[in-house]
């Protein structure tokens, strides 16, 4: 007889309460008590008991349909470690995948791919000794140059190894969890001293296999740590009026880490913070999910669409770069589209004025 | 007929329907429908009462008795996906809503016209207006603001011979009839499925303020409730928890709460801003000359609401002493919660059982949790015997084996103590007239 794939004293921490369900996005979409976090534990319950086959479909499609946002667990009274879970889950029974998920993690892998790609515009520089490294996340370096570059005018003080690797968020995410450990401790290793990252994915990922004082989310360690003033700051106008910031906050950096606040002090200075009701619900990026489950994804964020019609900001903030793509995608159809920047765009957008 | 995105018959898309909250207990459906309207209700309920099947209707699944588990099969109804706020008329202070509405989002919904909707049981965020009503719950306004019954005015009610009627309405006074919407409030899904309700809302209170008084024991805070109540004094709040509670409510919240004190007890009122301050002075005036270790009181509303929530998360926070906790529902009249307290602490140590024991002290109502390791079978047989002793002291002090949670399948077999054959065959006479061919919820009150 095999070992059970779930250690029995993470699902025995759940007893049932059905606390989760209000915050789980799946469970809002469907009201079907299987597509809530209760429901998936309840599945891993039974593959536990062999009631049910690991390779089940309906505990694979639950397991995929699972956006891995984790809001489950701060509502949890009972402490029930359900991102764990869900990572041991996808290692046995689901791995995302498809051409387009392949190319990436395997790209991430080794940077000299996103190189020869030319996804990297200007291989980056070590600039200063320092003991804050600047983690140039996958994404970020496919997509969001721009953001790099604000970090780095902003603050001078920050290292940036030219060879960094990739995290291995994605990978834990999408059912390698030990290839996510691996990557994570080699990227560790190559930066060493503390982690500055503008990806709460990475942040939470980094923080859970190197130890959290390992890691400072941009805006923990503004706020925190102090790295820069707000009094530096000077609010962004408009019109001649203060710049209206919405804020989407990044799952694993607002469930996993617990960090929020930090980021809503600093939009305050910024401009006038105007909060969307859904701000702390998954947005549907969820590391592949939105190349995964497009439908899903367009329908997690769906909320939104009404609340910004509504309350009109001229910016959406972010604070990782996946939410930054899967928001931006979502806003073009939309009428009264915001602009969608990153958190540290803003931030030097305030020091420049 | 509900659409066949609607309809789970895979077995594993059954498993979670074949339980709720409670430990222990587990049914298997035999096919799960998602209804969206009365009318698929009702074209759902005709085939189950043409086929002679069993029909479990359910809300989500937050129940604590095992009313909702379908032991024998059959169909399970969930109403989650009715889930609208229909209306919320702030002149005739009065909501009209799906069943499948949480308790909270109602909330929200009067609160965004200035009105409240008192009945809050802990699961609040999750459990449903249907599944109150099936429950007739309560929650920790109990004492000044009633329950679940004392706002239900009128219900639209799909009968298991398939036809839908209403019962009571939009009225204040109405005594045309049986008062059958008291009937099926509290009546746990055997007589109807509700799916609509027609709900008393009140004036938004302009202030709350919320007090904390530890006591070195659990009886000592139940002593001082006694008195706050014989001073003349109705709040809104009168909570306590035992020290166990305390210690994984701090584990979780982590508001700063003292552990090392035998007993808390979460005081307030609402109402005018100086009358609220003036009834928790007064109440901790009374905590104070009971011998109160210590008291603190917390003015803002939002620091009164962190209160409230950390105390509703005790059961679940629970957990984190032991992977099973049964918890029990005892009430009795207040002047014996000493002695319940007391009773509970004897009957646990006696057994050799942990225990911990929280509760809504101002209406007698009582939730000793009882912490059991998984396969611990000597402490499974011990909670069986400890259970069985507190219903009986309950019952002896003139009180009742369910104060709010229901009987559902666990306390089905102590019914009978509590009311007698008497009673309970009149109970079954009544179910039969509803239902004749006993389709509804199964095996559960009044059959």
């Amino acid at each position: 007889m095999t070992t059970p794939p779930f250690p029995a004293e993470l699902l025995d921490a759940c007893i049932s309460c059905g606390y989760c369900l209000p915050a789980c996005p799946t469970y809002q979409l469907t009201k079907d008590e299987a597509s809530s976090p209760r429901g998936r534990i309840n599945l891993m319950k039974a593959i536990n008991l062999r009631r049910i086959e690991i390779d089940n479909p309906v505990a694979k499609e639950q397991a995929s349909f699972c956006l891995g946002c984790r809001a489950c667990e701060p509502v949890c009274p009972a402490g029930v470690q359900y991102g764990s879970l869900l990572e041991q889950w996808r290692s046995h029974a689901w791995q995302g995948g498809g051409p387009t998920v392949f190319a990436l993690t395997t790209a991430v892998r080794w940077p000299v791919l996103l190189r020869t790609a030319g996804a990297i515009t200007r291989p980056a520089k070590h600039r200063a000794e320092s003991e804050y490294q600047y983690l140039l996340g996958c994404f970020e370096r496919l997509l969001y140059a721009k953001l790099s570059k604000a970090m780095t005018d902003v603050f001078p003080q920050l290292d940036i190894n030219p060879n960094q690797g990739c995290c291995g968020a994605l990978h834990a995410h999408n059912g390698h969890p030990e290839t996510g450990a691996r990557l994570a401790h080699e990227l560790g290793d190559r930066l060493d001293g503390t982690i500055v990252t503008t990806a709460g994915g990475c942040a939470a990922h980094l923080a859970e296999i190197l130890g959290r004082d390992r890691v400072r989310e941009l805006s923990e360690w503004i706020i925190d740590d102090g790295a820069l003033g707000l009094d530096t700051l000077r609010p962004i106008e408009i019109d001649g009026r203060p710049a209206r910031i919405s804020i989407q906050d990044s799952c694993h950096l607002r469930n996993g880490l617990g960090v929020s606040a930090q980021i809503r002090t600093i939009v305050q200075r910024l401009g006038d913070l105007v909060e969307l009701p859904s701000a702390g619900v998954c947005c549907g990026a969820a590391g592949t999910y939105s190349i995964l489950r497009k439908q899903d994804a367009n329908a997690v964020f769906r909320s939104r669409l009404d609340e910004i019609a509504q309350l009109q900001p001229d910016y959406v903030a972010v604070v990782n770069p996946g939410c930054y793509r899967q928001v931006a995608t979502q806003l073009r159809r939309s009428r009264h589209a915001p602009r969608v920047v990153h958190l540290v765009e803003l931030i030097a957008a305030a020091l420049h004025t | 007929m509900v659409g066949e995105g609607n309809v789970r018959s895979h077995p594993a898309e059954l498993i979670s329907f074949g339980r709720d909250a409670t430990p222990l207990h587990e049914g298997s459906a035999d096919v799960v429908a998602l209804p969206g309207s009365t009318a698929e209700v009702a074209a759902v309920v005709q085939v189950a009462n043409r086929r002679g099947l069993a029909l479990i209707p359910r809300g989500a699944g937050t129940n604590l008795a095992a009313a909702t588990v379908p032991i024998g099969g059959g169909i399970v109804m969930s109403l989650t996906r009715m889930d609208q706020v229909l209306e919320v008329n702030r002149g005739e202070m009065l909501a009209v809503v799906q069943p499948g509405v949480t308790t909270a989002e109602l909330g929200r919904a009067a609160d965004r016209v200035g009105l409240f909707y008192p009945p809050d049981p802990g699961s609040r965020e999750t459990c449903t207006i249907g599944g109150n009503i099936a429950t007739n719950a309560g929650g920790l306004r109990g004492l000044k603001y009633g329950v679940t019954r004392d706002y239900v005015l009128g219900l639209e009610l799909v009968l298991a011979s398939g036809e839908t009627i209403r019962t009571g309405g939009r009225l204040i006074k109405d005594v045309a009839g049986y008062d059958l919407t008291r009937l099926i409030v509290g009546s746990e899904g055997t007589l109807g499925v509700v799916t609509e309700a027609t709900l008393a809302l009140r004036p938004r209170p302009e202030a709350s303020t919320t007090g904390v008084a530890y006591f070195a024991e659990l009886a000592h805070a139940a002593a001082a409730v006694d008195a706050i109540l014989a001073f003349g004094v109705l709040p809104a709040t009168l909570e306590f928890l035992d020290d166990v509670c305390i210690g994984v409510v701090e584990d979780y919240a982590g508001l700063g709460l003292r552990r090392d004190a035998g007993a808390l007890l979460l005081f307030g009122d609402d109402g005018t801003e100086a009358s609220a301050r003036l009834c928790v002075e007064q109440m901790a005036e009374i905590c104070r000359a009971g011998g109160a270790l210590e008291i603190t009181t917390a003015s803002q509303i939002a620091e009164a609401e962190d209160l409230l929530a950390a105390r509703r998360c005790t059961l679940p926070a629970l957990a984190r002493v032991a992977p099973i906790t049964i918890l029990e529902d005892v009430a009795v009249p207040r002047p014996r919660l000493v002695e319940m307290v007391e009773a509970v602490a004897e009957i646990t140590e006696k057994l050799g059982l942990a225990c911990g024991t929280f509760g809504h002290a101002g209406d007698g109502n009582l939730h000793p949790t009882l912490l059991l390791e998984r396969d611990d079978k000597r402490a499974r047989q011990a909670a069986e015997q400890a259970v069985a002793r507190i219903f009986a002291k309950a019952i002896e002090l003139g009180g009742t084996i369910s104060g709010e949670h229901g009987i559902g399948l666990t306390k089905k077999p102590y019914l009978v103590d509590q009311l007698g054959a008497d009673h309970l065959a009149l109970l079954q006479r009544v179910k039969t007239a509803f239902d004749p061919a006993g389709i509804l919820n199964p095996a559960k009150l009044g059959s």
